[in-house]
């Protein structure tokens, strides 16, 4: 290979000066080794989004989950903005939600069914279309950049790095005089995987599935759908928030507040209204 | 006749502009909306991209309006052929039957798209407004609060119901029983053959106080709009008109609350201005009520008086018309605070 041979060269030379750590890489290296890993990282993050898309199963919503969901916003609009109608109107709702016996968030309870991810057929699908696009051609492609360009280092990265990630981050390269910081082409790849994740918000828009770091954060916190599993949970702790909320009309002095000053009328009687189209 | 493009001198890009505009702004100009969209559709179809579908649909909806069927129809058969079995180009072709009065088939048409899809809120939507179509308001009552039952959040649907509770009763106009039992301190005067009362019995026999009912409903269900807009001058106003008829001394203070507060949000309302007038006048003519709170009602309602003498002087601004009006105006409230 091109670079190995500049590579031993300079390489004696940096052990007779043992304090200079300055290694000259071949600028082929940069053309052929560098700018292609980050092109091929790229497209295949750009592939993997729209093989995502494709393979993408319509979501099935469940109506009482949206219902459920769209009670919660009453509830808390109620919280919110309950000082903008009467007080009895008010204490009406939320009787409605918070009595003992016959309130909303009392009695009723939904039945909630742990989603074993195993058991559960759309959840496997969905993980193996997860696996399927996400780890597998990062594993692949890391293998075969490793194979390709294997036996020099790439970059040096900016910050010292102790010995012990040598072997993890020089693979290949027997070397064991050679600073910590200089990186063999895998690593390149692994850090371009990760750092291209602005770009891909820049070209595909956010929320896009060529984000692995996202997916990696999801596939951790759990299966974290648009309700949380369990809906009573959410209706206890709406229940508690709604009871300590206190009903202060808004409305109080309105009449003196308006009547402080004129009305002002500006813009009120216009002379010509344009009623054309453009 | 003149193409749109030339009458007002615009390219097809301010066209489209100009429908997206609309579209976002959820303008009912369907008029307009037609001569523009057709001629994009007609003139500039192929430049339009992948905007041609959404303007389909706004075009096709604005001829339906209009009695287009011809368009409708190409608009829609256009939508089918790219979309086949959308539930979005379903609900635009029940839509079009609705157009031609053929309810049955639309009705049908709504029952495929709720079987394949539960949660389709456009869907019973419109079969509620198939029975408003036909008159049969009741039902129509009935279906929407069910469905209001299942989808709390939806905003159009709680305004809908509101206007159908107000709408329920212009019986009671006619006869002029909503003024006598607001004249009367708001005490319910029950004329129905079921109560006591006095001997006038409404058309169909209907409760009054059934009626006044419905106005509380109303009222409730714009409660649900002022919580989720509060800053929406419009829905304060009607709030406090609803509050106005229903009547009764507590009622007449809220409504003159309510319209205070709709001044506040927009100082230019003049029918809010008006509403606060007359029911700070109401509640200070009312024997019920003691001195001090007259007397704080007298205030508000002088302070209206001039605010819309104000705005009368404002108007026009010196022209020979403006002195008439300004003194129909001064008559007028004049004669208000006499009856």
């Amino acid at each position: 290979m091109v670079g190995e041979l500049d590579l031993k060269k300079s390489c004696r030379y940096a052990n007779q000066l043992k304090n200079m750590a300055e290694l000259l890489l071949d600028s082929s290296i940069r053309i052929w080794v560098v700018l292609p890993i980050v092109l091929i990282t790229f497209c295949v993050g750009i592939i993997r989004h729209y093989v995502t898309q494709l393979l993408q199963s319509d979501k099935k919503v469940d109506l009482e989950q949206v219902s459920d969901s769209q009670v919660l916003l009453r509830s808390r609009i109620l919280r919110e903005n309950g000082k903008y109608i009467p007080k009895q109107s008010f204490n009406m709702r939320k009787q409605y939600f918070n009595d003992a016996e016959t309130g909303f968030f009392k009695k009723v309870k939904r039945k909630v069914t742990p989603k074993n991810p195993m058991t559960d057929t759309s959840m496997l699908t969905d993980m193996m279309k997860g696996n399927l696009t996400n780890v597998l051609p990062m594993i692949v492609i890391g293998g075969w950049i490793n194979w390709a360009f294997s036996g020099f280092v790439i970059t040096k990265v900016p910050f010292p790095l102790t010995l012990r990630f040598k072997p993890m981050l020089q693979r290949g390269i027997e070397l064991l005089s050679l600073d910590a910081s200089w990186v063999s082409s895998a690593s390149w790849y692994f850090l371009n995987v990760f750092g291209l994740r602005s770009m891909y918000s820049l070209i595909l828009g956010q929320d896009n599935a060529a984000d692995q770091s996202r997916i990696m954060q999801d596939q951790m916190t759990g299966a974290a759908m648009a309700m949380p599993p369990d809906p009573n949970k959410a209706f206890k702790s709406e229940w508690e928030a709604l009871e300590i909320v206190e009903h202060k009309w808004a409305l109080e002095n309105v009449e003196e507040e308006l009547m402080s000053r004129d009305l002002n009328f500006c813009g009120i009687f216009s002379q010509e209204i344009k009623a054309t189209m453009f | 006749m003149a193409s749109v493009s030339e009458m007002y001198d615009v390219t097809w890009e301010e066209m489209r502009d100009k429908l997206r505009k609309w579209r976002e702004d959820n303008h009912r100009n369907s008029e307009q909306i037609v001569d523009v969209g057709e001629e994009l559709i007609n003139e500039h179809a192929s430049k339009l991209g992948d905007d041609i579908w959404i303007i389909y649909e706004q075009v096709m909806i604005a001829a339906l309006d209009c009695s287009r069927d011809d368009l409708a129809w190409t608009c829609l058969q256009e939508l089918k052929r790219q979309f086949p079995g959308s539930q979005r180009v379903k609900r635009l072709a029940g839509m079009r039957l609705e157009a031609l009065e053929k309810y049955e088939d639309a009705s049908k048409q709504y029952d495929s798209i709720l079987q394949d899809d539960p949660t389709n809120t456009a869907a019973r939507k419109r079969k509620i407004s198939i029975l408003k179509a036909q008159g049969k308001s009741a039902e129509a009552i009935r279906e929407l609060n069910e469905y209001l039952e299942q989808f709390v959040g939806d905003q159009e649907a709680w305004h809908e119901l509101s206007e159908l509770y107000i709408n329920e009763h212009d019986c009671l106009g006619d006869l002029g029983v909503r003024e006598a039992a607001v004249f009367h301190g708001g005490v319910c005067v029950c004329v129905c053959k079921q109560h006591t009362g006095s001997v006038v019995t409404l058309a169909g026999g209907q409760c009054l106080q059934e009626c006044l009912a419905r106005y509380g409903k109303a009222a409730f269900c714009l409660e649900e709009l002022m919580m989720t807009n509060p800053h929406n001058h419009l829905y304060c106003e009607q709030y406090a008109e609803v509050k106005y008829t229903q009547g009764g001394l507590e009622n007449l203070e809220l409504s003159r609350k309510y319209f205070a507060q709709a001044l506040k949000l927009n100082n230019r309302n003049m029918r809010a201005l008006f509403g606060l007038y007359m029911s700070a006048s109401h509640i200070a003519a009312s024997p019920k009520v003691n001195a001090t709170v007259k007397k704080a009602n007298v205030k508000y309602a002088t302070w209206a008086t001039n605010q819309i003498n104000r705005a009368y002087q404002l108007a026009g601004r010196g022209t020979k018309e403006n002195k008439c009006s300004v003194k129909a105006v001064e008559e007028m409230l004049e004669s208000i605070t006499m009856s």
